[in-house]
């Protein structure tokens, strides 16, 4: 092996300068402009087969679909909860109720939420029979089960139009996530409990907290295109005498009456409330 | 030069008398003891730290550094991150490099002199002299330090590890060259004494000796950079560019496209590192190790796991001649008899002689030869081969007396039955030697003479010769075909003999007739002539076809040698160093009868230069000889020539690999890019010096190296092209996850598994792979051409399969998440709400509502549907890149097991990582059967075409 002496810098400039582009064989970036054009020439050729070939076996995949339901449902198998409105900061719901605007948001947010509940978009809806499971699965046009607003009493923001947020009760929906085919046994009802026993008084509308059975199935959105999923309120009714700041609630979803626990369904736990007050 | 007085001034000693022991004491303290300081060994702890920081290692380390960087900064920024890309794991890098060769070769027995001191003879441990000991040595004797003769007879020292000269050289007291090296009344350290006794001073001790100071020139030499290391670091800036501009090029997108900076520069660490071949390092050097550990079966002992690699990439073999290509041994090669030269059998394991037996001449030769001859067997050795059994005399005696054995049988029988009467052994002044002998016939009363030597001297004292068992007298015609026979066989390089004989007359040596040699009362003159023998250290069996296989293999062998240039080209002629057809400088003047001057230069493409000859040239000169000649043998060369001739060779481009044994071949087995030393006849010195060793001394074992470091090159390429195809199927998730603000299809750990789980083996695999055709009938590869990765083996591993495998991977991915309720549509542009953790109501494309750990389980259902995919079509890689350019049912689907090894390897533990979830394993299948088909295609039409575009373009 020969001793490698460094090159002086110069001459390595030249040598780059000359890969860039060399005038006497007209190269440019060591290929010529044929080259060069054969040479893309092919990768077009190439990926334009592979991006074909990608299509045509995504489509082939796609048929393979059905419209109405996804093929499996295993990896969402119990139902999450959620709650409206939803503040930016997780989950956080800071605000005053002498000051209106620190919970504008929210209850521009419920009331955005309620719209699509409101009786006139519900016409198509059909009043079900409460308790029982509203199985179609031999009707082609699945219908919806029409959700009575008034279910959610001093939460429906027809009479407090600040959905309580003003007297310092604030109300939160909370709602169950769609599942295609979900049929919960026993009565599903959410419970809230707060991490402070007794520095909050929570009240559920419906009461109990109950969802009722005849909101389930969900057959999906093509074909279930009306449904509106159940929603349960739960307002908070702050102790004056709590000395505590900060209220951390939290709810769950459970398909049983407390005491029954046997089912497939556990209890899908929800997001973690938590209220800061002034 | 000196005489003895004045020796025993400058010394401050007697020769009588010796040093006093407290005088010697002194000196000891001063000098040190007389050993040479063994080359100096790094700490183990400095080893491993250069070890772990050392070449690609060191891309590992960078790999892991920015990994805990991006965790650091999403530590910060408080999200759970996005990719943990925390689990660098470079401990693999020093996993596997466990050297696999011993490390020293220290078997040195404590040696004891013969010294006088204090007036008394004592024996004790050579390290213990010092300069001005006198020392008393004799014939098997190791000479204990350089020491100057002052008493002498018939003293031959053996030189062959210090010089390479084969033949013993006779040591007297007197001054004969102005070399040391050269002169005759000096006896160096480390060479034996084959026979006779000698008295000397010492003159120099421990590394001061001739042979330390060689042994600190080899050390001075430093070791170069192996070409696979070379290689290793070409290939790590290629992946570092790669890596860096990829990053670059989407730290720049993603910041145009409005993620945090923060964000980006995690991105760009992110690509760094997904670009990092983990596993690589590991695999190189296992490869490395397993092609060791079957060298080593072959007999090659390989000390540096890098020169595995060197050996393949040899373009001039420098080989020692003595005991590399000759079998180290004087052999009877031809005789002379009857007017008539017949050859003999010079194989290793000779049993019979094929030449004609029948002639009378050769029973009265085969009679001299049985009987002028003082060497014996050592006894109790009757159940070995003739050529294996120990003989006690020299080298020439030893030929004649196994020859004599082969041909004739029992020959201590036969001399028993000829009892000898008297004997004058050989001295240099009369180069004959003579015995009488009575006959073993019982009505024959005469005395048989016989007498062997120079044969010129022998021809002087004959007056006949035998012709087909009749005395003739000897005329000048008869005298004029000794003379070329004499020639030839001279020519050959070969030692000739001559031999002759008389019957003594009855009347006048009466069976009572006391003979006495030293007034020699019978006569030495008037001989009847018989004939003539020639003796070479014959070659190796094995290695004209060696040679002729690195020929064909575009490897240049050089022969680099002590001894004389006559017997150095006969010796070259017949393995073919020389081929038949070629002619040197000298050949053609002699053919044309022209001066040398006057030949043309360019017309010879065989060379014997001599060491003389080589002191006198330039560089220049030098350069042009081994550029222009193609057959070279360096003849009488020192070790610093030998070194010379090396530098010379890798002047030219070429990776030389040097062979031999000797203490003075240590510099340039240094110097070289692979040194290989001797294992059997190897010195410490040699060995420690060396690359690699012969453990065989066979030459032969050099070609299976080369061709196991030409496999081993073939075979990392394609190790390499393996590995790096995945890369692009892990990069792309990111790229597209960037782009397209999909949710993340693979994870990091999940790479990991891929890297470090299922590819380690199948890439080690890889290592076992059968040589495709052809290998020994390349040129060797041109080490700044040739490149283990080279911008065709990049770009097609990168830009073919590569995203062919990431495209069969994509469509993995969408079946996921479509099969689940999220079509491919929904994806995109979805990322930010993906992993907000606040949403938990996030909707798919059936109106189902996701939380925000159903979401992260789908993903990770992704991330296994991704990294079956990726294995799965890493199956047909793999069986891709069995061959470069052959059909695989060319090479033979099942020849290699190993790979069906690594394939189940790599499908069981995906398996297990995915918990026997046979989900999704299917979908990627028609694209690893296009991979396979598509890499048909091209080696069918590199093969079709050679030469064409898609040859240059396809074929790494």
């Amino acid at each position: 092996m020969s001793k490698e002496t460094k090159k002086p810098f110069r001459q390595s400039v030249a040598e780059w300068r000359q890969f860039v582009y060399n005038p006497n064989s007209g190269e440019f970036l060591g290929r010529t402009a044929k080259s060069w054009g054969l040479i893309l020439l092919f990768y077009l050729v190439f990926y334009g087969f592979l991006a074909a070939l990608f299509t045509f076996t995504m489509w082939v995949m796609l048929q393979t679909l059905s419209n109405d339901i996804p093929k499996y449902r295993d990896r969402i198998s119990s139902p999450g909860l959620m709650i409206s409105p939803k503040p930016d900061t997780a989950l956080e719901f800071y605000f005053n109720k002498s000051d209106a605007q620190s919970y504008a948001e929210y209850v521009s947010t419920l009331r955005k939420f309620l719209e699509t509940y409101d009786d006139s978009k519900q016409s198509q809806n059909i009043n079900c029979t409460p308790g029982k499971v509203f199985d179609q699965n031999d009707v082609a046009v699945k219908k919806a089960c029409r959700f009575n607003l008034s279910e959610l009493g001093q939460c429906s923001g027809k009479e407090d139009k600040t959905f309580g947020y003003s007297k310092g009760t604030p109300c939160v929906l909370v709602k169950m996530n769609r599942i295609i085919g979900l049929k919960p046994e026993g009565e599903p009802y959410i419970q809230c409990t707060s991490k402070e026993p007794g520095a909050v008084e929570i009240n559920y509308f419906p009461s109990g907290g109950l969802i009722d059975l005849m909101y389930f199935p969900y057959y999906g959105k093509t074909l279930h295109a009306h449904y509106l999923q159940p929603l349960v309120a739960v307002q908070l009714a702050i102790n004056s005498n709590s000395t505590n700041e900060e209220i951390a609630i939290e709810c769950n979803f459970s398909a049983f009456k407390p005491g029954v626990r046997t089912s497939k369904y556990e209890t899908a736990s929800c997001c973690r409330c938590c209220f800061k007050l002034p | 030069r000196l005489s003895t007085s004045q020796l025993e001034e400058k010394y401050g000693t007697s020769i009588d008398k010796g040093l006093s022991s407290t005088r010697a004491a002194e000196i000891l303290a001063r000098d040190g003891p007389n050993a040479l300081t063994p080359p100096k060994a790094t700490p183990e702890i400095v080893k491993f730290l250069k070890q772990m920081v050392g070449g690609f290692s060191i891309l590992l380390w960078i790999g892991a550094v920015f990994s805990w960087i991006s965790f650091g900064i999403q530590l910060a920024q408080g999200a759970e991150s996005a990719f943990d890309n925390v689990t660098q794991l470079a401990s693999t890098s020093w996993l596997g490099d466990q050297r696999v060769a011993p490390r020293s070769f220290h078997t040195s027995v404590l040696q004891q002199a013969l010294v006088i001191r204090d007036a008394e003879k004592k024996e004790m441990p050579a390290d213990q002299l010092v300069v001005g000991d006198i020392v008393e040595i004799k014939g098997g004797d190791r000479i204990p330090a350089d020491i100057r003769l002052i008493a002498a007879q018939g003293c031959k020292v053996d030189n062959s590890s210090l010089t390479g000269e084969s033949e013993p050289q006779s040591r007297s007291c007197d001054f004969t060259h102005e070399n040391p090296l050269e002169t005759r009344n000096i006896a160096f350290y480390s060479t034996t004494c084959v026979e006779g006794t000698a008295t000397g001073i010492v003159i120099n001790t421990g590394d001061r000796t001739i042979i330390g100071r060689i042994a600190s020139l080899a050390s001075g030499v430093g070791n170069e950079k192996t070409p696979i290391a070379i290689e290793i670091e070409h290939f790590v800036y290629l992946v570092a560019g790669v890596a860096i501009s990829i990053g670059v090029l989407f730290f720049i997108i993603s910041v145009s496209m409005r993620y945090k900076i923060l964000d980006s520069i995690i991105f760009l660490i992110g690509i760094i590192v997904a670009n990092v071949p983990e596993g690589l390092l590991a695999t190189v050097t296992v490869s490395l190790s397993l092609t060791a550990k079957r060298m080593a079966k072959k007999n090659c002992l390989v000390k540096n796991l890098e020169a595995v690699e060197t050996l393949g990439s040899t373009s001039i073999i420098c080989s020692d001649k003595t005991g590399t290509l000759t079998q180290n041994r004087m052999t009877v090669a031809h005789l002379w008899f009857d007017n008539q030269i017949y050859s003999a059998d010079t194989s290793e394991d000779q049993t019979t002689q094929p030449f004609d037996q029948s002639s009378p001449s050769w029973t009265a030769l085969s009679k001299i030869v049985t009987l002028c001859n003082r060497a014996e067997f050592r006894p109790g050795q009757e159940n070995l081969p003739i050529m294996k059994r120990v003989v006690v005399g020299d080298a020439s005696e030893t030929a004649l007396l196994k020859f004599a054995e082969v041909v004739l049988g029992d020959v201590m029988n036969i001399r028993a039955r000829n009892k000898k009467v008297a004997e004058i052994p050989f001295n240099s002044t009369n180069k004959f030697q003579l015995s009488i002998h009575e006959t073993d016939d019982p009505n024959d009363k005469r005395f048989l003479l016989v007498m062997k030597g120079a044969p010129e001297r022998i021809l002087e004292r004959c007056s006949t010769i035998m012709i087909n068992g009749k005395e003739e007298p000897l005329d000048s015609e008869k005298a004029e075909a000794f003379q070329t026979a004499y020639m030839e066989l001279g020519g050959l390089g070969e030692r000739v003999l001559g031999f002759c004989h008389l019957y003594l007359p009855e009347n006048d040596f009466p069976d009572t007739y006391t003979f006495d040699t030293d007034s020699m009362n019978f006569p030495t003159s008037n001989l009847c002539f018989v004939g003539l023998l020639s003796m070479i250290d014959p070659p190796r069996s094995t290695v004209p076809d060696a040679v002729s296989k690195c020929r064909s293999a575009g490897i240049k062998v050089i022969m680099v040698t002590g001894d004389h240039p006559i017997t150095a080209k006969a010796i070259a002629k017949s393995v073919g160093i020389i081929s038949a057809t070629s002619e040197t400088v000298e050949d053609i003047a002699k053919r044309l009868n022209i001066p040398v001057e006057q030949v043309n230069r360019q017309e010879a493409t065989a060379a014997v230069v001599n060491g003389m000859e080589l002191k006198d040239m330039s560089l220049q000169e030098l350069d042009e000889i081994l550029c222009n000649h193609s057959e070279i043998v360096f003849a009488r060369t020192s070790p610093q020539q030998k070194l010379i001739i090396v530098e010379g060779c890798q002047r030219q481009g070429a990776v030389v690999a040097v062979t031999g044994d000797g203490v003075n071949d240590s510099p340039a087995l240094k110097k070289a890019d692979i040194g290989i030393a001797m294992g059997i006849a190897g010195s410490d010195a040699a060995k420690n010096a060396a690359d690699m060793v012969l453990l065989d001394d066979n030459f032969a074992s050099i070609v299976t190296g080369v061709e196991e470091g030409r496999l081993i090159f073939d075979n990392l390429k394609k190790t390499i092209a393996y590995t790096l195809t995945k890369n692009i199927a892990e990069l792309c998730p990111f790229l597209i996850y960037i782009i397209a603000s999909i949710p993340m299809p693979i994870g990091t750990i999940t790479i990991l598994f891929i890297d470090l789980g299922t590819d380690i083996i199948p890439s080690v695999a890889l290592a076992y792979e059968k040589a495709e055709s052809d290998i020994m009938n390349r040129r060797p590869r041109n080490k700044k051409k040739d490149r283990l990765v080279n911008e065709q083996l990049a770009i097609y591993s990168y830009l073919q399969i590569g995203i062919m495998q990431s495209v069969g991977a994509f469509v993995t991915y969408f079946t996921v998440y479509a099969e689940q309720g999220f079509l491919p549509s929904t994806l995109l542009g979805v990322r930010v709400d993906w992993e907000n953790n606040a949403i938990n109501d996030f909707e798919d494309s059936y109106g189902q509502q996701w939380t925000k750990y159903q979401r992260t389980y789908l993903q990770w259902t992704g991330y296994t549907a991704f990294f079956v995919s990726i294995t799965i079509q890493q199956v047909a890689d793999l069986i891709i890149r069995k061959t470069r350019r052959n059909s695989i049912f060319q090479q033979g689907l099942f020849r290699n097991k190993v790979i069906w090894v690594g394939i189940f390897s790599q499908i069981g533990i995906a398996l297990i990582l995915t918990y026997v979830l046979m989900l999704y394993w299917f979908v990627a299948v028609p694209f690893a059967v296009l991979i396979w088909v598509y890499d048909e295609v091209r080696k069918l039409f590199i093969r079709r075409y050679p030469g064409s575009w898609w040859d240059k373009n396809m074929y790494y």
